[in-house]
């Protein structure tokens, strides 16, 4: 166990929470913004369907798996970047 | 006894031996070196394990059907129990795990330092799983009520035998390679007879490509027929209740405790990151199939069924009349059957589907294995949460401490032949469809327990007087409103029964708020506590200094 610079360890949490606000906006805009709006944006097509239609049985459940997937890939690198790199650590 | 039948009883026979050879296998490799080296499963598996335990009847059995009926309205379920996981793994998965307690009663107990809470805490667990397994027996009585051709509720008798046994065995949860071949069984089940039904409908072999087409043909039937129509948003309901049925759901879904648990069983955080994120992946792979599966469901009917002669029906319409959950009958008197006159059940769309498009013996057997393998795997687990919360935090922690591993063991056994007996009393004449009864279970998680864990890992201030409180009162609404909407017709913006998680919440997460803030802070120690948990494993907080420890040689026990 050794002392590191609590500054350090803040900036750790504040890019975690920036980046979770960014996620949280961009999956509720793809479900309850669309749902919001469902009448205005039922005007033009995708893969078929309504637009409002499209977003509520695929293109929400794709945004929050691409955002799930992103997360894990993006806070890999946060990790690597403050040395909490658990793969690298383990084959020391 | 049919040809179906023995095709279906083999199926889910097999099925079932598959998952039990599994266990044993592994059972029996605990010991050896091999299986202690190999203990960290793929995050890919892991994945495959949380969407076995996650999937249930109310996905498997009930979503399709909702989504059929309700048509865009209700794809409120696909958004809400897919988002869900979005609330889970961004503000309580890496809080929880880092805190190290493996139930929610028991994270709730030692972070308000509250036995008090410690108790409230159990006893919602018990009440959310009790009414989460009313939806599962309600839906093993659909599938076993068809294989027997006799009433639903005779199905659910033999169903509530099957879960009793089911989960005296152990419910063979968390076992890994198990909950793999028993997702595989799921998925697979599941997108064959969409992947056909794409076939005969389209030529086209990916239903999630080619049913948008579908759509816009029964847009143009419902305007032929003049009924309401499939893709205009808010014809069954509000909007307001689309929005808070999602939100209930996805709360809920964070609130559950039954999943966090699967975060745990992996060493690393990143393992856990990834492994939900395939999680999510192999959860969507249904999730994205069951609108397929209701646009082709309710074309074939409209297209095939409907306007066929009264005398000359399919075969396959017969055995469903026979379970009590479909009803053709010619009320007009013209001799032929309209589509107004066909009165489906939600629960049954889709395990009657593979018999309407005529998929075969074989297709039908494993929508049956699938199906019995999602109810019974869920509804095991949820016995075994009702079990402990009974036997550990409310007998043992709270009744009798010096109960002996017997005594708990007594006591937790019979809690499950007792639970799963009294809500199969229950589901013998369902209150609800499986989707709505699931849908209550988890707005009384996110009336009490997500505000309780939101509060609890993100806002220090948060004591044990006002998560009593909050609890208390975030269950008191929920029910309420689920019954006043329910049974009184009491609706407010025309929320009903199910989304009554949104007032639950708020109800909570303001009473929380206030009765923390006029109560005492809670101890310096444990506003420390929830500090650190701001902070990555490896990672430790202490008097405003923060340490760099070691998380690898964090213990984490063997599931």
């Amino acid at each position: 166990m050794r002392k590191i610079d609590k500054k350090q360890a803040d900036a750790y949490f504040r890019a975690r929470t920036t980046l979770v606000t960014i996620y949280l906006l961009i999956g509720f805009s793809a479900s309850f913004g669309v749902v919001m709006f469902a009448e205005q944006l039922s005007g033009f097509k995708v893969n078929g369907m309504p637009f409002h239609y499209f977003m509520g049985a695929q293109g929400a459940v794709l945004t929050f798996i691409i955002l799930l997937f992103v997360n894990a890939i993006i806070n890999d690198r946060i990790d690597k970047k403050f040395g909490l790199d658990q793969d690298l650590k383990d084959k020391e | 006894m049919d040809s179906q039948f023995l095709v279906s009883l083999v199926m889910i026979l097999a099925t079932f031996g598959l998952y039990i050879g599994i266990a044993f296998y592994n059972m029996a490799r605990q010991t050896s070196d091999f299986y202690v080296a190999g203990r960290n499963v793929p995050a890919v598996f892991n994945g495959m394990a949380i969407g076995a335990d996650w999937m249930s009847a109310a996905s498997f059995i009930g979503m399709a059907g909702t989504v059929m009926l309700l048509g865009y309205d209700g794809l409120a379920y696909i958004m809400g129990w897919t988002g869900g996981y979005l609330l889970l793994t961004f503000l309580l998965a890496p809080q929880l795990r880092k805190s190290g307690r493996y139930t929610v009663p028991e994270f709730i107990g030692d972070r308000y330092n509250s036995s008090t809470a410690r108790l409230i805490a159990a006893v919602a667990t018990i009440i959310i799983s009790f009414t989460y397994s009313i939806g599962q027996l309600s839906g093993s009585g659909v599938v076993i009520g068809r294989l027997l051709e006799v009433p639903t509720a005779v199905g659910t008798i033999i169903g509530v035998v099957l879960i009793a046994f089911y989960s005296a065995l152990g419910g063979m949860k968390g076992i890994t390679w198990t909950q793999v071949a028993q997702y595989l069984v799921l998925i697979i089940a599941y997108l064959i007879p969409v992947i056909f039904m794409s076939l005969q409908l389209t030529s086209n072999p990916l239903p999630w490509l080619s049913y948008g087409q579908i759509v816009g043909e029964l847009q143009q039937l419902d305007q032929q027929l003049g009924v309401s129509e499939y893709v205009v948003p808010f014809t069954e309901a509000t909007k307001w209740q689309f929005l808070a049925l999602m939100f209930t759901l996805m709360a809920g879904t964070a609130g559950l405790p039954h999943v966090i648990v699967r975060f745990y069983t992996v060493s690393t955080m990143k393992a856990a990151r990834w492994s939900g994120a395939w999680a999510l992946l192999f959860i969507g792979l249904l999730y994205l199939s069951a609108p397929a599966y209701a646009a082709f469901s309710r074309f074939i009917l409209m297209t095939q069924v409907a306007g066929s002669s009264i005398a000359d029906l399919p075969a396959w319409t017969a055995s469903w009349v026979n379970t009590g959950s479909l009803s053709v009958a010619d009320t007009n008197g013209d001799g032929i059957l309209q589509w107004e006159e066909i009165v489906i059940s939600n629960d049954i769309v889709v395990m009657a589907t593979p018999e309407i498009a005529n998929l075969g013996v074989f297709v039908i057997g494993l929508m049956a294995a699938g199906a019995m393998a999602a109810a019974l795997s869920t509804a095991g687990g949820l016995m075994i949460a009702i079990s402990a919360a009974l036997s550990q935090d409310i007998y043992y922690r709270s009744i009798n401490p010096k109960a002996t591993e017997r005594q708990r063991l007594l006591v937790g056994r019979s809690s499950i032949i007792i639970a799963t007996v009294a809500a199969g009393i229950v589901a013998l004449d369902p209150p609800g469809a499986i989707t709505q009864i699931v849908a209550w279970a988890f707005a009384l998680a996110s009336g009490t327990f997500f505000p309780a864990l939101i509060l609890g890992v993100w806002w220090r201030r948060a004591n044990g007087p006002g998560v009593i409180a909050g609890m208390l009162v975030g269950l008191t609404v929920t029910l309420a409103y689920i019954f006043a909407a329910k049974f009184g017709g009491f609706t407010i913006l025309g929320i009903i029964d199910t989304g009554a998680g949104v007032f639950g919440a708020t109800a909570a997460i303001l009473t929380i708020i206030i009765v923390s803030l006029v109560t005492k802070p809670p101890s310096k120690e444990t506003q420390e506590e929830v500090l650190d948990l701001r902070y990555p494993e490896g990672m430790t907080y202490k008097d405003g200094e923060v340490w760099r420890t070691d998380p690898v040689k964090a213990n984490r026990p063997e599931h």
